[in-house]
């Protein structure tokens, strides 16, 4: 009779570990509970947010008022079961029952041994107790607890389910953690404040106690004096008589004093602390849904022109700074930002180089510490396309060696208009106005699309003077999304494909208008 | 061709090693000014002309014998201070003088107009937009690579119309610029000022001598077209 109870449990076992389907099901509430990345996660926790509130305020009203019977029964039936799946699901994904049998039934085969259910029982329960003791586990059965009208007392509950909330809202959690970061501190206050709660507490008694204070009936009173005292609210409802008693209340006093300012600055100082790695969060959180994500690390003279540059052309990036100062100059200034040294591997990772990150610009002044950014990231991922900044044509030949993409050197850009001002003041000017794009007139790339006006037409029957645009010349479309050669003002008979790209002088009105035609 | 004229590079740091590598490799003949206890790194296979002086000193400056007005200042000094010191200097003792100064940021560039350089060079500028290029219109920055920064084939040069061409009182519709192998940018026509206009053809313009183009071309089609102005 065992024997075949057990061996129905363990096949039961083996066909949900094969099955692909019940595989999916778990993955699929795994992430709507529990997986921050998941898109649709988000819409879940803002239905449980609006489930508890609803809840709450019915109970509230429930108070000095009638509530509707639908509403009543909303509550009673709705909201409780949707409390009661959700602890039920949570304890499901917590861990894999079948695995635990699974790897019972080898382990005694191994030893040539019967399966003992019982053990097999107490393995399951072990391992799900571990979520039912947890303290969000407790907090929701508790916060069920309140559905059953029979006892007022479990009304109070209803603070519980408050306290639900703070699974779904995650600057909550980061509060929390705060405070746990400073747990010794914390508890060495309270501790402290404790002590001399008691202590003030016990002297108020002994001195006033004894018939002198009427307001003091036993040591309770006391107690609750010295709170009220040392935490410098002070409602007076119970004061010291007596000199003695009166000496206790300044010192208490000023302890008290002491005691709050000491909290409120560690509670500060921890926050500060915090604050860099609250911030980071949420810049990782904002652009975790991008794909194709820019990352600029340096936010000098030269990131922040090209950061504006970017925001203006529509690229998603995030600033990596090693500075704080500069880190916070980004943030200040409206961008994605995060203070992190973009040598180390840590916020690449952070970032998913491998899925989100489409370039990497190193634009620090140092050459030394591009060339190292660049190596990291080429390191970690051979396929993102890496930019990096140098002023020196050896560092610059390293970087070659090191498959840096595109290297950038301001000096060489900026000594290249310098030696053109020389001979060519006119032609300078004319760069100049192109480069910098100050004027309306600008150079820009059209991509010929399929079957728009422009594919397979020769270059002839294009009149691009009624565009109002200079043709400068055509890139063929390649292999890949490579560029093919520039083909420098080609002649009338060239003939356009689609993905080939030309390159226009003219109005910007002029090159949206080509655009739009497409 | 015009000749050439004489150039006062002031600063040898990064910058201005390179402008001095560009400078030459055209044909200018430059002077290289530094402060007295500059630090100077010259490559053992160039000879670089280097005169030390103060700065701060006008007499020194006299010392040093400039022509003026055939000569362009580059002010490429390793402090935004300096270099603006040294426009005001240089617009101090020759009003009439072409100084370019180079910059590192807006704020910089807007001092040194003020203070009367001719031109600013703004170190990032130009190379930020490069770096966005890379990234958004990467057919521009190649082309863009071709024409103006790789020194190959490809130009971009300015060119003032000679008196009796074959162009003159030519509408600029009139002339196949593109079938000479050269694209026509932008014009500075003496009729309407001194001002800059690109021939995306809103205007039809009228050319004269003395009139200014901007052409992008090869080089063997610019030796091919200036002949032919010549010879007509």
């Amino acid at each position: 009779m065992e024997k075949t109870t057990s061996h129905k449990i363990l096949s039961l076992a083996y066909s949900l570990e094969s099955s692909k389907r019940y595989n999916k099901i778990k993955t699929f509430f795994y992430n709507l509970l529990e997986n921050d990345e998941y898109p649709y996660k988000k819409y879940f926790d803002m239905f449980m947010i609006f489930v508890i509130l609803s809840s709450v305020t019915l109970l509230v009203i429930d108070v000095k008022q009638q509530i509707p019977v639908w509403l009543n029964e909303f509550d009673l039936y709705f909201v409780t079961t949707v409390f009661i799946v959700e602890y039920f699901v949570r304890m499901w994904i917590f861990s894999d029952i079948h695995k635990i049998v699974i790897d019972i039934y080898e382990e005694s085969e191994y030893f040539d041994k019967e399966v003992n259910l019982w053990v097999l029982f107490k393995a399951i329960v072990k391992d799900k107790w571990q979520y039912i003791s947890s303290i969000s586990a407790i907090i929701d059965i508790v916060a069920i607890l309140p559905s059953y009208r029979g006892l007022r007392v479990l009304r109070v509950f209803v603070l519980f389910r408050a306290f639900k909330m703070l699974r779904y809202t995650k600057s909550l959690t980061g509060f929390l953690y705060v405070l746990k970061n400073k747990k010794f501190e914390l508890m060495t206050l309270l501790t402290l404040s404790t002590f001399f709660i008691f202590i003030a507490g016990i002297m108020l008694y002994v001195f006033e106690g004894d018939n002198d204070n009427p307001n003091i009936h036993n040591l309770f009173d006391a107690f609750y004096w010295a709170l009220i005292t040392i935490s410098t609210v002070g409602y007076g409802d119970i004061s010291p008589v007596t000199p003695e008693g009166r000496v206790v209340t300044m010192l208490i006093i000023i302890t008290g004093i002491g005691l709050i300012s000491f909290v409120t600055s560690i509670i500060v100082s921890s926050f500060n602390e915090r604050l860099g790695v609250l911030r980071e969060d949420r810049v990782i959180q904002a652009v975790g849904k991008k794909k194709k994500l820019t990352v600029v690390c340096g936010y000098g003279l030269l990131g922040r022109l090209v950061v504006n540059g970017l925001k203006k052309e529509g690229v998603e990036f995030v600033v990596i700074d090693n500075s704080e100062e500069m880190a916070e100059m980004a943030y200040n200034d409206g961008h994605h930002a995060i203070c992190a040294d973009a040598s180390k591997e840590e916020v690449f990772k952070k970032l998913d180089l491998d899925n989100r990150i489409s370039h990497v610009l190193c634009l620090t002044s140092d050459d030394i510490q591009n060339a190292f950014i660049a190596v990291n990231v080429k390191s970690l991922n051979e396929s993102v396309d890496v930019s990096a900044r140098c002023s020196d044509h050896e560092i610059a030949k390293k970087m070659e060696f090191a498959h840096v993409d595109h290297i950038i050197m301001p000096e060489e850009v900026a000594g290249m208009m310098g030696a053109v001002y020389a001979g060519e003041p006119v032609a300078f000017e004319v760069l100049l106005s192109i480069i910098e794009e100050k004027e309306k007139t600008q150079i820009n790339e059209i991509t010929v699309t399929q079957e728009s006006f422009l594919d397979n037409v020769t270059l002839g029957e294009v009149d691009f003077e009624k565009f109002r645009l200079i043709l400068l010349g055509v890139f063929k479309q390649c292999e890949g999304s490579k560029l093919g050669e520039f083909i420098f003002n080609p002649d009338d008979d060239f003939l356009l494909n689609a993905g080939d790209k030309l390159v226009c002088i003219g109005y910007l009105t002029a090159i949206a208008n080509l655009k739009r035609k497409m | 061709m015009k000749s050439l004229q004489n150039i006062v590079l002031f600063g040898y740091g990064t910058f201005g090693r390179q402008l001095y590598k560009n400078l030459s490799s055209i044909g200018y003949q430059i002077r290289v000014i530094t402060g007295l206890d500059d630090y100077v790194e010259v490559e053992s296979d160039c000879e670089v002309d280097i005169t030390r002086i103060n700065i701060k000193r006008n007499d020194d400056i006299f010392s040093l014998n400039i022509d003026a007005c055939e000569t362009i200042f580059y002010c490429a000094m390793n402090q935004t201070a300096t270099n603006l010191f040294l426009v005001l200097t240089l617009k101090s003792l020759y009003p009439d003088s072409n100084v370019v100064a180079i910059s590192n940021s807006n704020e910089t560039t807007r001092k040194l107009k003020y203070a009367g350089a001719s031109s600013v060079i703004d170190l990032y500028e130009a190379t930020s937009r490069r770096i966005v290029n890379v990234l958004t219109k990467p057919a521009v920055s190649k082309a863009l690579d071709e024409i103006v920064y790789n020194q190959n084939d490809l130009q971009m040069l300015e060119m003032e119309l000679p008196e009796n061409t074959f162009l003159e009182g030519k509408y600029v519709n009139e002339i196949n610029f593109r079938q000479m192998g050269l694209i026509l940018i932008a014009i500075i026509d003496k009729e309407l000022g001194y001002e800059l206009i690109f021939t995306d053809h809103r205007i039809n313009h009228k050319l004269d001598s003395g009139d200014i183009l901007v052409i992008v071309a090869k080089k063997e089609d610019i030796v091919h077209f200036k002949k032919k102005l010549i010879a007509s």
